[in-house]
């Protein structure tokens, strides 16, 4: 290896190890901050000098051309980068500057069951303080418009068919116990035994002839809760209501708290996209499922926890990703060709010799 | 810390029990029996992972609990590394499989749980498999460092590779496995949360793990085996970062992100 070779491989490896100490940097200031901190200057620096470098070293060592799977590890890891940066938010303004495309990088959509909208809050939604639907679009600085809009059908929450009621009481003991009606289940000879009696998908008090009726009211709306019976150890009965949604409070004399948890298992916000006053595309979107279309990705991000009415999504411009996607191939491809397949391909051919 | 009086406890402990035999009876030098009694283990091991999978109701790779439960099954992996690589340490990844094991013994919560949303997608078994298949082979590749480390090699008559050469061995296999888990998880971020790359500390530390063993592939590349104590230090860091991304990234409060229903 002549010298500037070797210069090569020594400022390679001082970038390997300085982004590992990086990341480890990163790791313990928290997502947010990392990732403002690696769009900063000096880092946009080190990224440019990183894939400067890798090239160079395509250029200067033979080997990572001639052996293939070096080829694609390097070129791979350049592409990673390359389409990255592409698609950060300094490379859609790049992009704007120089060839004009206009795209939102990332925003926010609440949209309202029944309604279109076509408004990107660039802002995450978390970080404003008031409530989604509190907040008047009109205030927000940051908000860009698409070529079309996107219409929530519905909104739908789908929950396990197991839920628990949970019991903790005050020196921190606890049970989970599964919602099972008339199933008896005892906590010891110190707390006695409680019994789910009922289930209400929409909890209500209704006064019918003066008097306090409970039902479980079929017209729309939600407010799930439980019907529970607690025998003492003494032999009293007390019929307790526990909501999922409201937490409820103990009264002194308490022994224990009650709360009841249902486990989400999905979120689906069934969606159109209406360009030009036609329907362009349709898709229920879930978590792990989004919606492309005209180059954006539609993602479940949030919803209505209060009502259900509402769903947020998260839009996600496409650019770069093509380029980075194929930078994954080549680098996993070149790595798994390089270390594992030529050694059995070699093996082989030996063996038939 | 505490004893689990359930079925799935007793497996776990069936299984350390006959992994921590098999090491002595080896260290004994009664290797066909340590041989049985491992295999023994193993068998345990695999029955143990069963019946957990048969009770969640889905692949248990979900939490601390269950990966831990999956690193147990070690032995296949020192098979390969015995007959095909040439590599020893295999009465060590005995004693592996039991430490490993005692976590998920006496330590992680066994409660069954659910699958969150976006724990629902066909990249989830991929993505925790294979990386936890790298990390069982980086751990045997640590082994060897270690060896190399402390001036000690093979037996001659075993007709394995001395140390430092196994390390390399080992670590070019579990390397590919290292990188195909970074990418499928990196895939799996753009499919459940729009983004492949978050900077989550979980992604940072698997993304330093990745670097040290990068680290170490270039440094032999220029040194070659000049300078072994260096290459094996890598080896030994590798495992430390993998370590922390495996452990001390969900059980810190030090590192909250998107990867803490795997706590």
């Amino acid at each position: 290896m002549n010298k500037f070779r070797r210069a090569v491989m020594w400022v390679a490896l001082a970038l390997i190890i300085l982004l590992l100490f990086l990341s480890v940097y990163g790791a313990f200031i928290g997502a947010a901050r990392a990732k403002g901190f690696i769009s900063r200057l000096p880092l946009v620096v080190y990224w440019i000098t990183f894939t400067l470098l890798l090239i160079t070293a395509l250029v200067m060592f033979r080997r990572l051309v001639r052996v293939p799977g070096l080829l694609l590890i390097h070129l791979g890891c350049v592409f990673i980068l390359a389409g990255a940066m592409w698609s950060s938010e300094t490379g859609h303004k790049l992009q704007k500057k120089l060839f004009g495309i206009d795209k939102i990088t990332t925003g926010q959509m609440i949209i309202f069951e029944g309604h279109s909208d076509n408004c990107v809050i660039l802002e995450d939604l978390k970080q404003i303080k008031k409530l989604p639907f509190s907040v008047e679009l009109d205030d927000l600085k940051q908000i860009k418009q698409l070529p079309f809009s996107v219409e929530l059908k519905d909104f739908q929450i789908e929950y396990y068919k197991t839920a628990y009621l949970h019991i903790q009481t005050r020196d921190g003991q606890g049970w989970r116990i599964p919602v099972e009606i008339d199933t008896e289940f005892p906590l010891g000879s110190e707390f006695g035994t409680v019994k789910i009696l009922k289930t209400f998908e929409n909890f209500k008090i209704t006064i019918e002839g003066g008097s306090k009726k409970i039902i479980d009211d079929p017209q729309p709306g939600s407010n799930p809760a439980l019907e529970v019976q607690i025998t003492s150890p003494e032999g009293q009965v007390t019929t307790r209501y526990v909501f999922e949604r409201f937490g409820g409070h103990t009264r002194p004399e308490d022994k224990f708290a009650l709360s009841y948890r249902r486990v989400i298992s999905d979120y689906i916000s069934r969606l159109r996209i209406i360009k030009d006053n036609k329907v362009a595309a349709e898709k229920d979107i879930e978590v792990n499922h989004p919606l492309s279309f005209g180059g954006y990705h539609f993602y479940q991000h949030s919803y209505d926890a209060e009502a259900g009415q509402y769903t947020v999504l998260m839009v996600v411009s496409n650019t770069g990703l093509a380029v980075v996607y194929a930078g994954y191939w080549m680098l996993c491809i070149g790595v798994i060709w390089h270390l594992w397949l030529r050694h059995i391909v070699a093996r082989i051919k030996l063996k038939n010799k | 810390m505490e004893i689990k009086y359930t079925v799935q406890g007793l497996l776990i402990y069936a299984t350390i029990i006959a992994y921590l035999s098999a090491f002595v009876t080896s260290l004994l030098r009664r290797e066909k029996t340590g041989h049985i009694l491992y295999l023994f283990g193993f068998a345990i091991a695999v029955f143990s992972f069963g019946y957990r999978w048969y009770h969640v109701r889905h692949v248990p790779l979900q939490n601390l609990f269950e990966v831990f439960l999956c690193l147990g099954m070690i032995y296949p992996v020192s098979l390969f590394c015995r007959r095909i690589l040439r590599v020893g340490g295999y009465s060590a990844d005995m004693l592996i499989g039991a430490i490993v094991l005692f976590p998920a013994g006496f330590v992680f919560n066994a409660e069954p749980q659910q699958l969150p949303p976006a724990l629902q997608s066909w990249l989830f078994t991929p993505h925790v498999a294979v990386y936890m298949l790298s990390y069982i082979i980086m751990a045997k590749a640590t082994f060897q460092a270690i060896l190399q480390l402390a001036g000690k090699g093979p037996n001659p008559n075993e007709n394995l590779l001395p140390p430092e050469q196994a390390t390399y061995r080992i670590i070019c296999i579990g390397f590919p496995l290292l990188t195909l888990g970074l990418v499928l998880g990196s895939y799996w971020g753009k499919k459940a949360w729009g983004d492949y790359w978050g900077w989550d500390p979980k992604e940072l530390w698997s993304l330093a793990s990745w670097l040290v063993y990068v680290g170490y592939f270039h440094f032999r590349y220029m040194f070659g085996k000049k300078h072994p104590r260096i290459n094996s230090f890598w080896a030994v860091a590798g495992m430390a970062a993998i370590i922390i991304t495996l452990l001390w990234v969900n059980l810190s409060r030090l590192f909250p992100g998107l990867h803490s229903y795997a706590t």
